[in-house]
Formats: C-alpha cells, structure tokens, sequence
C-alpha cells in the first residue's frame, strides 16, 4: 500500500463553513491556501473563498496525514473530483448559521457519494449558538432517513482540539469500516 | 451595438446565481476589450474575463462551454501558479500557459482581482498572442480601477 496515496483527508463543505480555518488550525506546517477576493454574490457572505485547495499535514504519533480542504462552490466541481482521489475519508463541515443546514448536509452527502461510499464521513456542525437553525438530533435524524450512520460532532472549527476529535472520529469510522464482514 | 447588447443580455441573464454584480458600463468594455483582441490578434479564437473567485464576468468562449466551470478552473489553476512562485522565490507569475495540439491557452491576472484566460489556435506562435493578451489584462486591471 503506498503510504503517500492513502493517508490523505479531505475536508468539503459550503462556503463559510471554515475549511481553510480549521486546516490553518491543526496543521504542522504553515499551510498552502488558495485564498482570492471575492467578486460574486458570496462577496455579501465573506471576503476571500478557496478556489483550488488548501493543503497542509499533522503528525500523528508515526503517521503523517495529509489535509486537502475544498473549494465550497458547486463550479469548482472539478477539484472535488481531484482532491479526493486516493483520499482515506471526508470531514464535512456545515455552518449551523445557514438558513438550512440540513439541507446543505444532505447536498455535499450526495455530492461526495461515491466517496463516501468507499470510505467514510464525519460530519463537523461549526458556527453553533450564533443564529442556529438546526439541532444535532436534525442531522442525525436526517443522516438516518438517509440509512447512514456518521458521527456529527459540534465544534468551533477554529480550534484545534476540535479538529483533531472531528480526525480521530474519521479515523474510527475507517477502522469499524474495515473490520472483515462489515 | 445590437450584437453587443445581446451578448450583454446573455451574460446578464444566464445562470443567475453565479452573476457577478457589475455595471452595464464595466461589461459592455470589457466586451469591447475582447473583441478588439480577438480582431486585433489572429492567432487569439476566445478569451474570458473571470473574477479571480471563478466567476465569469464577459466571454467570447464557444458556446458548449461551461463559462463559469471554466472560470472555476482559470482561477484554480492560476492560484495554484501563485502560490508555487511564493514557495519558490516569492514572485508573482506572469501567465500560467497550456499547450496542447488544439491550441493553447493562457491564464494572467487582470488587476487585482480579475482574470483574462485567452485560447489561440494551435498554429499559433506563443508571442504575440501573449504581447496582445497582456496588453489587454494592464487595460482590463485599469478599467476596473477608473469605474
């Protein structure tokens, strides 16, 4: 198994759901980032968007694990196709600030479903206790109308203990995935 | 001017969502800055305005093409050259240039937060069109500053 191919994460989610952050946040290496000004409609949601990847990596005990963060728009399509090529799993991150989160969650769920499929997803509730619209029983309950059992763990994406339990629930999931007869 | 403010119309009208919000004025000169280049230059078959976000902003792309997809993928692929000029030697590249049998394509910025990516056609030399193409993006970066 080569090493360099499989230990590779990708975080995804809309934007502003803070992908870019919360790689900044762990990461042991200052990070590459693909931050430019906006000039769309999202120019009213924030200043700078992702527009290729950011990337960066942690140390875990012997274990180097690569981060790539997505783009969030639908037209950057393309880069999800790239990044998660060869990726160990997803960490979604949703932004409880938006007027239907749920609805976000189940849209990137769909987007990344072959992904998915092949490995597995944490999903990350960040900007909680601003201006919530949604519980986290909302998620899991849609998570299991969907038949799919993930963690959904609240967290401040800026934090970098955060991040590492969102990693280490990814991870776990991975191992129960691989558990011979599951 | 009739043909124009189609054009105009079409790049106003469809998918409306990823619209950027510019004025008539900023889109109707960048419209007439791709023309010129595409009349002055020979070699030049398209080019597109694109905020540096991925959004397109005025087009003479052929019409099966995904503009703002397009968009989407000249700000990738040149945020990507800037950040590896930064990992290098911390300079800023000029144009990012692809080429291929059909062609060639190239990606440079227009101001600060602007795009121009220009396709030749695959006889072309790469100087001129590059001459033209930078031309127009210090024009185009000079626009959106005056207006």
């Amino acid at each position: 198994m080569m090493q360099l191919e499989t230990d590779k994460i990708i975080f995804t989610g809309p934007v502003g759901a803070g992908k870019t952050s919360a790689i900044a946040a762990i990461s042991d290496a200052p990070p590459v980032s693909t931050d430019v000004v906006c000039t769309g409609a999202e120019r009213q949601l924030k200043a700078t968007t992702t527009v290729a990847m950011d990337y960066s990596y942690i140390q875990l005990d012997e274990q180097r694990i690569h981060l790539y963060g997505t783009p969030g728009q639908e037209r950057f399509q393309f880069m999800w196709e790239i990044l998660t090529r060869g990726g160990l799993g997803l960490v979604l991150l949703i932004n409880n600030d938006h007027p239907d989160p749920v609805a976000q969650m189940d849209f990137y769920l769909d987007a990344f479903a072959d992904f998915i499929e092949e490995t597995g997803v944490v999903i990350g509730i960040t900007r909680r206790g601003i201006n919530d619209h949604a519980r986290l029983e909302d998620f899991q309950n849609r998570l299991l109308e969907r038949g799919q059992i993930y963690p959904v763990i609240e967290i401040d994406g800026r934090e970098p203990e955060d991040i590492r339990i969102l990693i280490g629930a990814l991870l776990a999931v991975l191992d129960y995935q691989d558990i011979p007869g599951e | 001017m009739d043909q124009l403010s189609q054009v105009i119309d079409k790049v106003s009208h469809d998918s409306a969502e990823h619209d950027p919000e510019i004025s008539r004025v900023i889109q109707a000169g960048l419209n007439n800055m791709l023309d010129e280049l595409i009349e002055d230059c020979g070699d030049i078959v398209g080019a597109m305005v694109s905020g540096a976000d991925g959004i397109a902003w005025a087009d003479r792309l052929r019409p099966e093409l995904d503009r703002h997809r397009f968009a989407a993928m000249s700000s990738a692929l040149l945020a990507l050259a800037d950040n590896l000029m930064r990992e290098t030697n911390d300079g800023t590249p000029r144009n990012v240039m692809v080429e291929s049998d059909a062609g060639n394509i190239f990606i440079m910025h227009a101001g600060d937060s602007l795009l121009l990516t220009v396709f030749t056609r695959a006889e072309a030399n790469l100087g001129m069109p590059l001459a033209h193409a930078r031309k127009t993006a210090e024009e185009i970066g000079a626009l959106v500053i005056e207006t």
